[in-house]
């Protein structure tokens, strides 16, 4: 070959970053981590926007029109995009890993690259979200009244507000699947069986402390006290208990074949 | 010489398995070994010990002087794609070849090009679908090309046809000349191999068994032929590893024979032929019939 390889051969490694390359890997095939829920999002906007367009259309009383309307504003759509978010921490984690320890990756490496991989797409969806908001509002909710990405739970704050939210909720979603991802990457069926098992047990627990001390107005007020800032707040304690989890887990799993 | 691998006293259990047991040996650089041995023998996991993939239950590892766990800093000069590496599941083979650079600071692209042609690769069908024999070559396009000083084939040979094993071979050879660097290469095909390795380590049932030049190896053994009478009066005080007899002739494997011994079978009428590492590998552990059944 080339007199330049041979020479680079004897060169010492060069400390290029692993942690980029972490973050190029999972994005190397951009048209299914980043394409397909764009599709996905067109999809389920266009489907609403049609169905604003039934409503809108057959109904004729003007008060009528006004109370379907109240009743957009509890608009669950844009949730299907959240799920996918975690759908892809969870593929990311538990596909990627095993190439990347392949590529002679460390699991400290990979897992540094695989947060910051979350943190971009987070923001990048959490700003795709927040123009769509925009547009929403400007447009008197796409010219019928339709509420998607300024349904009821994203508060009526701010651009900025908007968009803090929508990447805290983002990234609540990539590394909770995440740690699910860790979970089966070491324990593997089992462990993720009894994962959901205590996260049930506890969920269910609480709903229970709730009903008992009879201090559900006060869960409720607690999210209206808050508002979306806070929400904003509180939502990085889960995230980042999971982000610190998922690297515990990992630390010590082994790819398997 | 130094080491590229340096393994002592390596144990790695799964709860009442062990999968490697006091494993000691080393690896000098710049040298093509041969890990061999049976299906579950412990290859596979002795590799991903050696890599960091996997923890060890006791013992050390090092290559190139360093803990392999963790250690960035030396596992990015090795290269091991397992025989069963997983790949997401939308990956297409380009991608791995695309992604693979940034991670083998020695890449050749070029060397990748030509050998994804030479396997006749199709690098845009998801990995998912390709044959046994084309998922091997994928791993053994990234084994050749990323150049790391520390290489590992994982049953390079899985799902090959003829022409690619003997591609593989020949490129790997060539490569080899240019840019020399330890290789280390575990398969159960040993005849397929045998005569690229410059080291043979066998391992069974998780223990090293035969760790040695694959040369001296080779001239360890001898295969005599002849008429019965001769050949039982001539193996007389040798270690026979083998003896079989067909009609009135007698074929048998013995150790090694100093030029006098070799002279006075020759006398005595008897033919000497050399024995395949294979082969003498199968009578040296008593192994199997099921190593000859496999290849």
């Amino acid at each position: 070959m080339t007199t330049t390889t041979v020479t680079e051969l004897a060169r010492p490694s060069r400390p290029t970053s692993r942690i980029g390359s972490v973050v190029r890997l999972h994005l190397v095939n951009k048209a299914s981590i980043i394409g397909t829920p764009l599709i996905i999002l067109g999809f389920i906007l266009l489907v609403n926007v049609a169905i604003w367009a039934i409503i809108a259309a057959s109904v004729t009383d003007a008060s009528d029109l006004a109370d379907a309307q109240e009743g957009l504003q509890w608009s669950g759509a844009s949730f299907y995009l959240f799920i996918y978010m975690m759908v892809l921490g969870i593929l990311g984690v538990s596909a990627t890993f095993p190439l990347a320890l392949g590529f002679s990756v460390t699991r400290r490496d990979f897992y540094l690259g695989t947060a910051a991989t979350w943190v971009l797409l987070s923001v990048f969806f959490g700003a795709v979200f927040t123009l769509l908001a925009v547009v929403e509002t400007a447009t008197g909710g796409w010219g019928l009244g339709g509420r998607m990405f300024t349904a009821v739970y994203f508060g009526d704050g701010v651009w900025y507000q908007r968009f803090l939210l929508f990447t805290a909720a983002f990234l609540f979603f990539f590394f909770f699947g995440t740690v699910i991802a860790a979970i089966y990457s070491r324990w593997r069926v089992t462990g993720t069986l009894v994962f959901f098992g205590i996260l049930t047990v506890l969920l269910v627990a609480l709903a229970f402390l709730a009903t008992v001390t009879r201090s559900w107005p006060e869960v409720g007020n607690w999210f209206v006290v808050n508002g979306a800032p806070g929400l904003v707040a509180w939502s990085l304690v889960p995230t980042v208990i999971s982000a610190v989890a998922g690297y515990a887990v990992l630390r010590r799993a082994t790819p398997r074949g | 010489m130094t080491a590229a691998v340096e393994v002592s006293g390596l144990t790695k259990r799964f709860g009442s398995t062990t999968a490697v047991n006091e494993a000691t040996f080393t690896v000098e650089e710049n040298t093509i070994h041969g890990l061999l041995g049976r299906n579950g023998a412990g290859k596979t996991t002795l590799m991903q010990l050696i890599t960091g993939q996997d923890f060890a239950t006791s013992g050390s590892i090092r290559i190139f002087g360093e803990h392999p766990v963790e250690n960035s800093g030396v596992l990015r000069r090795v290269c091991f794609i397992k025989e069963s590496q997983k790949y997401p599941d939308d990956f297409k083979p380009k991608h791995v070849f695309e992604s693979a650079p940034w991670f083998f600071e020695n890449w050749d692209a070029e060397l990748a090009a030509r050998l994804i042609e030479d396997f006749r690769l199709p690098v845009n069908r998801r990995i998912k679908k390709l044959s046994r024999g084309q998922t091997s070559a994928v791993g053994v396009i990234v084994g050749l090309a990323s150049r790391a000083p520390l290489t590992f084939f994982d049953e390079p040979y899985l799902g090959l046809d003829a022409v690619a094993r003997q591609i593989f071979y020949d490129r790997l050879l060539e490569d080899y000349a240019e840019h020399p660097r330890t290789i280390i290469l575990s398969t159960h095909l040993i005849d397929e191999v045998s005569s690229l390795l410059e080291h043979v380590i066998v391992i069974d049932d998780g223990r090293i068994i035969i760790d040695q030049d694959s040369d001296s190896l080779r001239g360890s053994a001898t295969t005599v032929v002849g008429t019965g009478t001769a050949v039982e009066s001539f193996i007389a005080g040798h270690e026979v590893l083998h003896l079989d007899r067909i009609g009135g002739l007698a074929s048998a494997t013995i150790g090694q024979l100093t030029p006098a011994e070799r002279a006075a079978a020759t006398t005595a009428g008897l033919e000497l032929t050399p024995v395949s590492l294979q082969q003498l590998i199968v009578r040296r552990t008593g192994l199997a019939t099921e190593l000859e059944k496999s290849a």
